[in-house]
This record gives C-alpha cells, structure tokens and sequence, in this order.
C-alpha cells in the first residue's frame, strides 16, 4: 500500500485517509489479527466511533490484511499475495479433535478455501492416513445449517451482547468464588484447555468443572486407574504382537486410535510370500464389528458376558501355569476355544496382546491389564501413559451435576460444547435440570436440541476456523485455522479465555502462550513456526505410567465379573457409537449419512441389529419394525438382521433421530431413551415384540433381500471363492498359488489384435484383501476428492447409490455365525474394457497411459457401458443431484473435478485429476514421473496401506512389486477383460489346534 | 354402420369356388363392389366406434408426450430404473414395437416373393402398422438417453468437435438398421399405395381430389405405368426382403454382442427374428379382427386368410419356444456359472412369475393351432392374439430386465420396479400406435385395392388358377 502523503487539502481523497488511518497503532494491530473483528473497542465507549471508522477501513481495505481472502467473488489479484498461484492448491497441517484422541491432518487448500483432508504424513498416529471421520469433517465445515448467530432465549443477538451479560454474571461470582457456577464440556486432550481450565478453578474456586460424552474412553482409564493408579491411558504395540485378543475391543475402526492401529495391526498380516509369517487374531464379540470380520477365529458371547469371559480366560492361563489371581466365575464358554487361546497366549508371552473395547466396565479393564502383565506384555506390547492435559468424561460428575441442578444449587451453566439435553442418559434429568438453572450458555455448532433450552446459544466454529492444541499418542501438535470462520463462530478456547479475562482475549494469543511454556526455550518464534507448519511435534508432556500387579489383583478379586445370560424375556441390548454418525456429531453430514454402514450397508437409518435366530423366535425379518421396551419406556426400530451376532441381543447406534438441519432431519431414531447410567453400553431387561407396518431402509447391498431366497443364497456361496479367493496361512503354505487355482485352464485368446501397453507409464492398481478391514476410509476420501453427490435416502432406495468405491461386504461359512469378507470394488480400468466398445458416442474411451476415461461433455446416457461391465462400477446420474445444492456446500467442491450433470455416467478415474497434476510438474521440471508422484485419493486414505497404486510397466514401483506376489489375482479374470486393477487374496492365520476334528467353516475347501 | 352393410352391387349367392379352388375374396364381389366398399370407408363418415377408439388413442398419445415432457424436465430417474438394470421398460418397448413391425413388410415383401397371393388381403394394412409400430419403437432409443438434447450425437453428422460416433456399439447399427427399414417400409407402402390412391382421386371431388392427385402422381394406369409399377415394387421387395431378416438381427446384436450373462449369447438374432414375425403377426392378426369387423370385410378378410396366418403364428411361436429350450441347453452344456445361473434365475428367480408369463402365452398359446377348428375360430385366434402380443413383451422384459438384475458380482444385485412413468409411458405408446393407425383408416384405403382386385378371377378370366394368376 501507498503511504505517500499529499498534502493538497482539495485533492485529499478517501483513499488517501483510509491509508492515513493504515498507519495508525490501532488499525496496525486490526491488521495484524487474524480475524479482524474491532469488536473489543466496542466496550471502551471512547473508541466506539473510531472503530466505526475502523471498521470502514478494514473492509475497504481486506486485502491489506491479507490473512483470508473473500471467498464468494471472484475478483484477480491486484497484488498477488507470495506462494500463491491460483489453481494450485496449497497444504496445511492441522490437528482434528476427536473427544480425548485426535488426528493429525494435511489439508489442502485452494485460493483460501479448504477443500480436503488428508493425515498429515509426520504424525504419528495418522502417518498420512484417514479414516471417516477425518474426511467427514471437510463436509461438516460447510455445513450449510450450521449456526451462524448468538441467540438468547431463541432470538438473534449478537456477541457483545452475550458479552456484555456474563460480565454482569461473573461479577456476582467474582465475590462468592464461583458458588453456583458451573462448566460442562466435552473431554478434551489440548494444553491449552487444560491451563484454561486451572485458570478457571484458581478463579473460582467454589465452581464446578465437568466434563461428559457420551461415547468415550471413561471406562478404560478407570479401568487402569484401579491396575496402576492414574488415569492413564494404555497404548498397544500392535507391531510387537504375533497374537492378539479382542474382547469386544474394535479397535480397527470404532475404539480409540483406530488409524495407528489398524496400519500396526495389518502391517503383521503384510504376507509377500508363503515364507512370511503373519499374526493372529482372536475376537470376542457380541456384536459384530470390522475387527470381528478380520479375526481369525470370533467367538460370539454376548456383550453383557464379555467379562465373564475375560474372567474364564484368566482362570484358564492360571490354570496353564501363568501367575495370576483369577476372580471365580461359573462359567459356560466353549472350553476348546479358551484352551486354545490361553495356550496360544502363553506361548506368545511377551508378543501377545489383550485388550478390551470401550464398551466394557472399568473392571474388565483392570482385569485385562493384569492378563497382559501375566503375560509378560507389559511395555512391551502394551504401556501405559498419564496425560497431564487431558480431561475424559466423567459420568459421575455429570449425574451429580444434574442433581444439583435438579436442586437449584447451580445458578450459571456454561456448557461448552457437546449436547447433553441430546446425549445425557434417560434416568439424569439433565433436561429438568436445565430449567432450574437461571443463566445457562451453550457453544454448540448447530441450534440443537440444548441450545433452545438455554439462556443463551453461541455459535461454535469449526476446528478448521479456530487456534487450538492437542497433546497425546506420542507428542503435542497444535490447530491452525485453513478459514475465517464462515459463520462468525468461536472456538472453546476463545469463549474460554474470554470468560477468563477483563479484554477480549483469542485463541492465537492463549495457544501462543501455552506453548511458550511447552516449546524449548530458545528462539520461541522459530520453534512455534516449525510446530505450526509441521502440526505436530515429539514434544511429550505424557507421563509414562508403571503397573502395579498387586493394586490391580486386589481390585480384580474384589470385582465382580459374573453376568447372567440374556434371554428372549431379558434381551440385552447394546449401544454403539454410529459408524457414521458416530455420537450424533455427524447427524447433518450427507457423505456420512449415505455412506453404507461396512457391515449392514444400510445407509439414512440406524436399525435394531438381531441375529437370525433371535428374529426368527421374534417372527421378524428385514425392515419390520420392532417395538423394543425396557421399565415402561418403548422405542420401534426397524429390524435389521445380522449373522453373526449374538443371541437374544439388540445392537443399536447412537447418533440418530436428530433435527439439527436438512440433513439430519428425520433420519433415524433416537434411542438414548434407553441409556440410563448405569448401563450406558450394554444393558440389560428388554423385551421386544414384532410391532405393526414396516420400515423402508435404504440398503446398497442384498438390494430388497436379493440374497434372501436359497436360490441366490446358493448362487453367491458358489461364486464366493472365486470372487474373493481366500485361503489360511497354512494352506498357502502347501499350495502357494492357491489364487491361481480358479483361473482358466486354458489360455484365454483375445478376438482381435491387442493394445500393447508395453510402452511409457501404465497405471495400474493392487488391492492387498488380507490387509482392508473394511473401514470405508478409501470410499469417503474419493466422494471428497471427486465430488459424488449426496442422493438421499429414497435414492439409494431406488438403488441408484453414486459411491465410485463399493465396498462389498460378503458372509461366508457358517449361516448364523459366518467370517466376513470385504472387497473394495471400483472402475478396475480393464485394458479390454466392454464399456468403451458399446457406447455409441465413443464418450469412454481408452488412455495411451491405461485409464479407462469418461468425456462427460460427450456422455448422452444410454447406460449401455454400465450395462455391459461385469463388475458394474459405473454410476449414473440419473437426476442433476448438485441442483440444490447450498452455496456454502459449494465451497466443499474440488475444483479440479467436473461437477457432473444428470444424464451423464460416471466412475472411477483413478483421479486422473492428480495424474495430470503430476505430470504437469514432472514435465516441467524436465523429468519423468516417478514412484509416489501420483497417490490416488483411497489409496492416500487406506490407513492399512492395502491399496498399492502407480506405474506397473516399472519394475521397482511398489504396485508391480505387489502383483507379482502370487495372491494376485484379477476379480472376474475369466472374462479376458484385462483389467488394471488385481486383488491379493486373502489368508487368515487359524489356529490349527481349533481347526482339527471342527467341522470346516472355510467354503473354498 | 348400415351403409357399409349393404352392398347392393354384390350377388350374395355366386359362387365361392372356382375351378376346384376357393377364392380369396368371398361374397360374390366383382371389381365394383369391391372398389365401393373399401373406398366407401374412407370417403362416408367414420363410424361411431371409430371415434370412440380414436379419443382413447388421442387421449393415450397426450399421456405420452406428458411422460416424455415429465422425463425430459426432471431426468431419466423419473423411471424405475436402478444400477444394475441400466435397461427397463423404455428399451424393452423398443424391441416389442420393432418386433410388432415386423409382420408387414414380412407379409408384402417375402410372401409377395414366395407368390402367397392371400396376402393381399393384409398387406396393405400390415405395411401401415408396421410403419406406425417403428415409428412408435423409434421413440423410445431418442427418450431413453440422458441427455435427450444431445441424442443426435448418434448420428455421423459432420461436427466442429470433429467426433465420429463409434461404429463398433450396436446401438449405432441400430440406428443405420432401424432407419433403413423405416425408409424402404415406408417407401413400398407408399409405391403400393399409388394406384389406391388414384382410385380414390378418380372418385373424389374439389380439395380432396387434389390432395388425392398429389400424391397419386399422375397415375393413370396405363400399361407402360403398370410395367413400371410392378418392377417397381419387386425391386423394392427385393430390397425389402433382406431387411426383414436384418433389422431385428442387429437389434439383437444390441444383447448378443455384449457380455452380460443371459445376453450374451449367438442365438439371438435368429430367434429375434422369429419372435419379431411371431409377434408382428400376433398384432396383425388383432388388428385385423377388430377392422374386418366393424368395417365389414369378412369377404376380402377371409377365414382363410386369418387361418393361414395361424399357421404362420403356430410356426413362429414353436420356434420361439425351441429358442428357449435351445437357450437353457447351451447354458448348462457351456457348463459356465454365470451363463447356468442366468437362465435358472430366469425361470426360478424373483422374476419366475414374469418366465412363465412368457412361456405360457408364447410357447404353449400358439399349440393350439394345431386343431383346424380352432385355428378358424375368430374368438379363439383373438385371444391367441393378444397372448401371443402379452407374450412377447413379456419376452423382452424377461430378457433386457432380468439378466441385468443379476450379473457377475452378487453384490451389486438389484430388483426392478417400474415407476408410474415407466407404465404411463407404455400405455401412452400405444396412444401414438393408434393415432396413426385410425388415422390411417380414415383416411387411406386399408385393403390394397388393386392388388386383391388382380388375385379375382376377373382379373384372369380365361384361365383362372389363383396359383398362377394375380398380380406378378
């Protein structure tokens, strides 16, 4: 900006005084902020016209600050801000909180606006993968029904205004040390929250501090607390261990984590050869999970006797020798299976690992970690850390808190974060509660079901918009916004220290000071930029927890573990955090909502999961609706019937049944009508019965119980083999090219002369079945990365779901209690590929470098190429899905790919986008692509690492490397097709003392 | 009614065999009456039965343009079509109406070449319902894309993109195969039409004779015009001929030449063809019935001729039948999964109901054929008729729908349900079949005059023989 001064009165413009005023103090330190808000002068009534004209100035002149540039218009740079070029994204690390965990993040950004979400390659936990959650969040960002105004009592305010009444309100607390006020947020992990939070408790002292969720970890660390003595947290080595035993524990997808632990736990199962060894995986489960679909041997127990199992496993390792103390249970197990694992336990002592799910009572817990010690696990394979700056849920704290409330003893309730009017259990009035209390705020995303009982609502900004620190898994890494806040939101922090403080005081500034303590000292500004640019730093402020053997034994004899079995009069049911809407954060999220739950591939609905005798006895099938009563409450869910589970159980998901948005908005039922307390997992007492009329779920497999009638049940079994080749590691063992043994026996002979594909670079794709658990990671990051509309439920219901990754999920073996097989299935890009050759416009056609491409301009839509493909991965739009769509969802789009109108077919490309990107640079940069230059989006978000993609003509690239194993093999290679796409087949690692004299349940014999 | 009842030129006693042959028109008709009758339907006022069917086809045909308008505006999601079953009623719908056109170019081409002079009775008004059926057929490829503003990129029209459609898809053959039997269909009927229609300008008076004398174009027939004409017309069914064979083939290859399961397979465009004249036949013969009817041409219409037409329909249809059983040999004896399950799912699957449909009405409808009496029982062959054309829809669906419904990879399995649209749709096609149809009726002569007039023993007074007199 100019600053030259002209003096000539007459010619004296407005311009020329908005850079007078540039140079003010006042308007310098506007300019320096990242959001410039000039909201503070407003409580100095002084400068209350100043900053009127202050604030003329910094929208007159947004692009001196230069921190975020307006993002509805699209206007050229006069001067272009430095390392920008327009069209080329640019990548921010970041930190995701995700209740007391978090996921290291690498997000692009394109000319200001953030529009995917990778893991950020150096941390630890996330190593550049994702999972769900992590790419959901791009969506939730742009969530259109977000909140976007303080409120109170209902009607739009603004924040001084909110401001201004808990000034009023901390006076009267400034005298009596915070009696009668009270905190309820979220658990939390993050430096800074946990100073503010000490700050808060020196400030008023006589204040409450408490902290719920309603999915969370609670159970675990008072598990530990009682083996060791803190609230300390246990990190498994999964690399370490060569066995592993689940009870009830998902830690692949839904348990704490997930990421660092599916890639540890699969990188044992990376078989290269029939020489390779690989671990193994026991899973004790009622319900059935993705880490239930890769054991190696699953033992259904109901949820409930989870404990009693752990209890007869310990009795069963004391009896083989190991030094422990059992707790006495009677118990009915199956006596071979707990032989077995004990003894495939014991002799893998100090490689082994337990561990429990969330799920389970603080006493399993303790009683798992005694296990693991016994088995000399201890820091080996499990070690266990306090962190000083972390704050679970507390449930106990949170009943007390709504009995005081409920007593009148709370007059100020500042909840920040969460929704616990939604989320408390039945029997905690907190709703009640809620009434009694005279001023009550609450910081909430959306206007939900707490925020129209309170005194005031806030708008809460995403993590993507805000200043932040997390702390844990190893090191501490701090949040950056990509963002101004598009909605005038505030982070916790920044509600938090503004509560705190006399001025008004930001997130920045708190995160900045945090770290001064945390950073080396040293050159404080250098060490804080390299923590801000890399996310995350091996900075540890986690406290390395022994374990004390005899604290935990006594409290494992005095607990008790015995549970009685459910029945048909005395269902159990459990209460899982949703695979998609996980404790309902997701609710107004499109991609989650439609986004097939892995195992039941019900989209828009949670269902109430039985197993197939249960709904036999009960006279149910599919999509009826059952009436479900527990102490005079009723709850109708849609049946959902699912092999493998647990009998005289009910599995329901958290989450949904919420009205917060367009999305959201009648999907679902909520069922934490049914939590009470006591029982917040796994409860016990109901009864069901068959109610009235039914339910239309919108399923994207088994289509309308296609699988249903034997006909086609027989058909599957039959084809099953061949579609998904799996064998054990002993058989592969004795017959190493068990892949190959379905192929033709004859050479397959093309009719015309074939494409050579010898030259240049060739894509191509391998997709390792012994690695994916089936996650659906890979199947959210390409609907980010490629734009796939949302259709909706009744969409979906027509079968016309647009997902360009189907992720097949099959049952195998046994009907009631069968293994489950997972096979992700997109374009495979065949070199002979049926589709090119049918379309009358020649709109798909092939690439010189392999790609099967789609000219949308050129599609007209006869459907003729879907018809005509085998693996049927093309998919249609067959209304313009992206008509309505909101301005502000919009923004969520990449640029870099075409939004696709109706009538036109689309699929897999395997991001082509990102090819061209690479090839553009390698060019210019004069040299040839080369391994790792192109990562496509699934392949980028796998956190197993199944998915191997690149130049299949080089010989040293990681994909070639992987299809010259001898699982390889082509889905559906019969055909001739060609395709570029291979699988390696899957190997389980059983037990061979389980196996023998058991009637076989592996259906490729 | 009562007036095309009289015929006051007629002898109702003569005579019905001449020679030791029957002849083909009864009823003791010479060239005059005959001339009276059939020209009489288009110049008298249509009957009240005319206009009532004709509001019902109007009424069909606007039904139609609001599905299409529907369709257009909101997407081709309007139908029932899902993932799997890319293919619904829409294209099941062409292939029936293709089928449909089938019978009258059979009729008036190949059984003109073989001498089948009883064809003459239905030529004409096979040839129409074969133009009126293609045309109805040709509707659907045009609404079923996408992107229905965009269908023209089908055609080798020169572009400034400088792309060529792809010769290798089948629907591109379709076009070319489609749109030549609809030009030369349209072209023989018009050339046989000629003389027809100078009868009826010879008749006629003020703007109806010009109109008439238009189009007759100047025929005055003569001889040297008659020597012209029939060239003419056996070049053009020469053309014709092949086509018939050709045009239902290549739809065929739209399925055999793909590789979905139950589609893929060499014996379709034989048995299409089949089934095509099978069907075409099976409408003929209904439509026949309805107008031999109400415009009272049991004389030129004979029993006979409906009778030869049986067999016709009993030929066909056992050959559909052993199509079918040919299909589920192949099947099992290929020993290929994919291929058994097919046509096991066919017949047992969720779509049984739709197999046994097919098998019922095409199969064994057409058996009872066999029997003389009810071969010439107009009751009996009207409902044959509307089996066999229930059948072969049937046919189509059973094939296009249920194939796609269950392929390669059972997780992408899906059911089919049509939409409303889908039904509206349907229904609305045979609004704009019997628009023009009845259009026709009225306005054209539906027996081709000069034709049945050459196969009298007038025409050949010396030495009547219907085997070797007649028009050659």
């Amino acid at each position: 900006m100019s600053t030259t001064k002209n003096t000539n009165d007459q010619g004296k413009a407005y311009w020329r005084s908005l850079d007078h005023l540039a140079e003010t103090p006042e308007f310098k330190e506007l300019a320096q902020r990242e959001f410039p808000e000039g909201a503070s002068e407003l409580t100095n009534p002084v400068s209350r016209r100043k900053f009127l004209t202050l604030m003329g100035a910094s929208m007159a002149l947004a692009g001196l600050t230069s921190c975020r540039r307006p993002v509805e218009k699209i206007i050229p740079y006069v001067i272009k801000p430095e390392e920008i070029i327009p069209g080329k994204p640019q990548y921010y690390a970041t930190n995701m909180p995700f209740g007391t965990e978090f996921f290291g993040l690498l997000v692009e950004s394109h000319e200001g606006r953030p529009t995917k979400i990778e893991g950020n390659k150096n941390h630890p936990a996330t190593r550049g993968s994702s999972n769900v959650f992590m790419q959901a969040e791009m969506l939730n960002l742009y969530d259109p029904d977000r909140s976007q105004v303080v409120r109170r009592n209902g009607k739009n305010s603004n924040w001084n205004n909110y401001r201004a009444s808990w000034k009023k309100e901390a006076e009267k607390y400034a005298e009596n040390g915070g009696e009668g006020l009270a905190i309820l947020s979220e658990g939390f992990s993050s430096p800074s929250m946990m100073r503010l939070a000490k700050a808060f408790a020196r400030k008023y002292p006589q204040a409450q501090w408490v902290t719920y969720d309603s999915v969370s970890d609670e159970n675990i660390y008072n598990g530990l607390n009682a083996a060791t003595g803190y609230m300390a947290r246990p990190n498994y080595d999964f690399t370490a261990a060569s066995v592993v035993l689940s009870l009830d524990a998902d830690f692949l997808q839904m348990d704490s984590n997930d990421i660092q632990y599916s890639r540890d736990f699969t990188s044992r199962r990376k078989v290269q050869s029939e020489k390779d060894s690989m671990n193994r995986l026991y899973v004790v489960e009622g319900t059935y999970s993705i880490t239930g679909g890769m054991a190696d041997h699953r033992l259904r127990v109901q949820s409930g006797q989870v404990g009693m199992f752990t209890a007869a496993l310990a009795a069963e390792l004391s009896a083989q020798g190991l030094g422990l103390t059992a707790p006495r249970v009677n118990s009915e197990f199956d006596k071979k299976w707990l032989k077995a694992v004990a003894a495939d336990l014991i002799a893998n002592q100090g490689e082994s690992l337990v561990l429990a799910g969330r799920r389970q009572p603080a006493e399993v817990h303790t009683l798992v970690a005694l296990i693991n010690d016994a088995l000399m696990n201890t820091s080996k394979t499990v070690s266990y850390t306090f962190n000083p700056d972390m704050q679970v849920s507390n449930l106990k704290s949170f009943v007390e808190l709504t009995k005081s409330m409920n007593k009148g003893d709370i007059n100020s309730l500042i909840i920040l974060g969460g929704n616990p009017v939604y989320q408390a259990p039945v029997d905690v009035d907190f709703t009640a509660g809620l009434e009694k209390v005279a001023y009550s705020v609450h910081l909430s995303s959306h206007v939900d079901e707490t925020s129209t009982r309170t005194t005031w609502h806030i708008p809460k900004a995403h993590f993507l918009e805000s200043w932040g620190d997390v702390c844990g898994y190893g090191g501490s890494g701090i949040i950056q916004p990509l963002i101004a806040p598009l909605f005038d939101g505030k982070n916790t922090i920044d509600v938090l220290a503004d509560m705190l403080s006399e001025e008004e005081v930001w997130a920045y500034a708190v995160v900045r000071e945090t770290w001064s303590e945390i950073l080396p000292t040293g050159n404080f500004e250098k060490a804080w930029r390299r923590v801000v640019h890399d996310g995350f730093t091996d900075v540890n402020r986690e406290i390395a927890v022994a374990f004390d053997k005899a604290r935990a034994q006594d409290a494992v004899i005095t607990s008790n573990y015995g549970a009685p079995a459910a029945s048909l009069g005395n269902m159990e049911v459990v209460f899982t955090a949703s695979f998609t809407n996980y404790d309902g954060r997701y609710a107004n999220n499109g991609w989650m909502q439609e986004l097939p739950d892995s195992i039941t591939k019900v989209t828009w609905d949670n269902v109430a999961l039985i197993s197939i005798n249960t709904a036999k006895e009960l006279g149910v099938k599919n999509e009826d609706r059952l009436k479900i009563s527990h102490a005079g409450a009723d709850l109708i869910l849609p049946v959902w019937i699912l092999p493998g589970l647990a009998e005289n159980t009910i599995v329901m998901e958290l989450g949904y049944g919420r009205n917060i948005g367009r999305v959201s908005k009648g999907v679902g039922s909520d069922v934490n009508l049914f939590r009470k307390a006591a029982a917040m997992s796994i409860a016990s007492g109901f009864t069901a019965v068959k109610a009235p009329g039914t339910h239309l779920l919108a399923c994207v497999q088994d289509h309308h119980g296609m699988d249903a009638e034997q006909l086609a049940a027989d058909a599957i079994q039959k084809r099953l083999p061949v579609i998904v080749r799996e064998s054990t590691m002993d058989d592969y063992q004795k017959d190493p090219a068990f892949a190959m043994a379905f192929a033709e026996k004859e050479e397959l002979k093309s009719m015309w002369v074939e494409h050579d594909y010898s030259e240049g670079v060739q894509w191509g794709m391998a997709i390792d079945l012994t690695s994916c658990t089936g996650c659906s990671a890979c199947t959210i990051a390409c609907q980010s990365e490629n734009n796939i509309p949302i259709i909706g439920k009744e969409e979906v219901s027509n079968g016309r779901d647009m997902s360009w990754i189907r992720l097949d999920r099959y049952f195998s073996g046994d009907v009631e209690d069968p293994e489950m097989l997972f096979q992700p299935v997109a374009c495979q890009h065949c070199e002979m590929a049926p589709c090119e050759g049918v379309c009358p416009v020649a709109a798909t056609t092939h690439s010189e470098d392999g790609l099967n491409e789609m000219a949308y301009n050129r599609c007209i839509g006869t459907r003729y190429c879907s018809n005509n493909c085998p693996y049927k991965v093309r998919r249609f739009n067959f209304f313009n899905h992206t008509k309505d769509l909101p301005e502000i969802v919009q923004m969520a789009m990449n640029p870099d790919v075409t939004i696709r109108f109706r009538g036109v077919m689309e699929k897999c490309t395997f991001c082509v986008q990102r090819i061209n990107v690479a090839k553009i640079e390698a060019k210019n940069e004069g040299r040839d692509l080369a391994e790792g230059d192109v990562v496509v989006a699934c392949q980028q978000a796998c956190p197993t690492n199944a998915i191997a993609f690149g130049n299949i003509n080089d010989p040293n690239s990681e994909v070639t490397r992987v299809k010259a194993q001898n699982r390889d093999y082509a889905l559906l290679g019969e055909l001739n097709l060609q395709p570029r796409t291979s699988y390696g087949a899957k190997l389980r690692n059983p037990n061979p003392a389980l196996l023998s004299g058991t009637p076989a349940t592996d259906h490729h014999a | 009614m009562s007036i095309l009842k009289k015929h006051p030129e007629r002898d109702p006693g003569a005579t019905e065999v001449v020679g030791g042959d029957e002849l083909l028109v009864t009823g003791g008709h010479d060239f005059t009456s005959l001339t009276n009758k059939v020209s009489g339907i288009v110049e008298n006022k249509p009957p009240s039965q005319w206009w009532l069917v004709f509001t019902m086809a109007v009424s069909g045909l606007m039904l139609l343009l609001g599905a299409i308008g529907w369709l257009v505006w909101e997407g081709t999601g309007v139908w029932g079509l899902n993932n799997p079953v890319g293919w619904g009623w829409a294209i099941v719908n062409f292939v029936f109406w293709v089928g449909i056109g089938h019978a009258g170019t059979l009729i008036s081409a190949i059984l003109f070449l073989l001498r089948q002079q009883w064809r003459t009775a239905i030529n004409r008004f096979a040839e129409a319902m074969t133009i009126f059926a293609v045309i109805t057929a040709l509707v659907f490829p045009g609404i079923h894309v996408g992107r229905i503003w965009l269908a023209y990129y089908m055609f080798p029209i020169p572009n400034q993109m400088l792309i060529w459609p792809n010769f290798r898809s089948p629907l591109l053959w379709d076009i070319f195969a489609v749109g030549t039997y609809f030009t030369v269909s349209t072209l023989f009927w018009y050339v046989g039409l000629i003389p027809d229609l100078a009868t009826l300008r010879d008749r006629a008076t003020k703007t109806r004779k010009k109109v008439l004398g238009f189009f007759a174009m100047g025929w005055r027939g003569g001889n040297r015009q008659w020597q012209h004409y029939e060239k003419a017309y056996l070049m053009l069914a020469g053309l014709a001929t092949p086509l018939v064979l050709s045009v239902h083939s290549v739809v065929a290859t739209d399925f055999a030449t793909s590789m979905v399961p139950g589609w893929h397979t060499t014996i379709f465009p034989p048995y299409f063809v089949a089934g095509a004249v099978f069907s075409g036949f099976g409408m003929v013969m209904t439509l026949a019935l309805i107008a031999r009817k109400i415009y009272g041409l049991e004389d030129i219409i004979t029993v006979n001729h409906l009778e030869k037409m049986n067999k016709i329909i009993l030929v066909t249809g056992s050959m559909v039948g052993y199509a079918y059983m040919t299909e589920f040999f192949i099947a099992w004896y290929s020993q290929n999964e994919f291929e058994v399950f097919a046509f096991i799912n066919r017949a047992f699957g969720p779509y049984a109901w739709a197999y046994w449909i097919m098998f019922l009405c095409n199969v064994i409808t057409p058996q009872i054929f066999w029997f003389k009496k009810l071969r010439r029982s107009i009751p009996v062959m009207f409902v044959a008729s509307i089996f066999v054309n229930i059948g072969m829809w049937f046919e189509r669906f059973v094939i296009t729908v249920t194939s796609l419904s269950r392929d390669f990879l059972p997780s992408s399995w899906d059911y089919f349900s049509p939409s409303i649209w889908d039904i509206l749709t349907f229904v609305g096609s045979f609004g704009l079949f019997f628009t023009f149809f009845l259009l026709f009726l009225r306005f054209l002569p539906m027996v081709a005059l000069s034709e049945v007039k050459g196969v009298m023993p007038e025409a050949d007074p010396h030495h009547y023989h219907h085997k070797e007199g007649g028009a050659k």
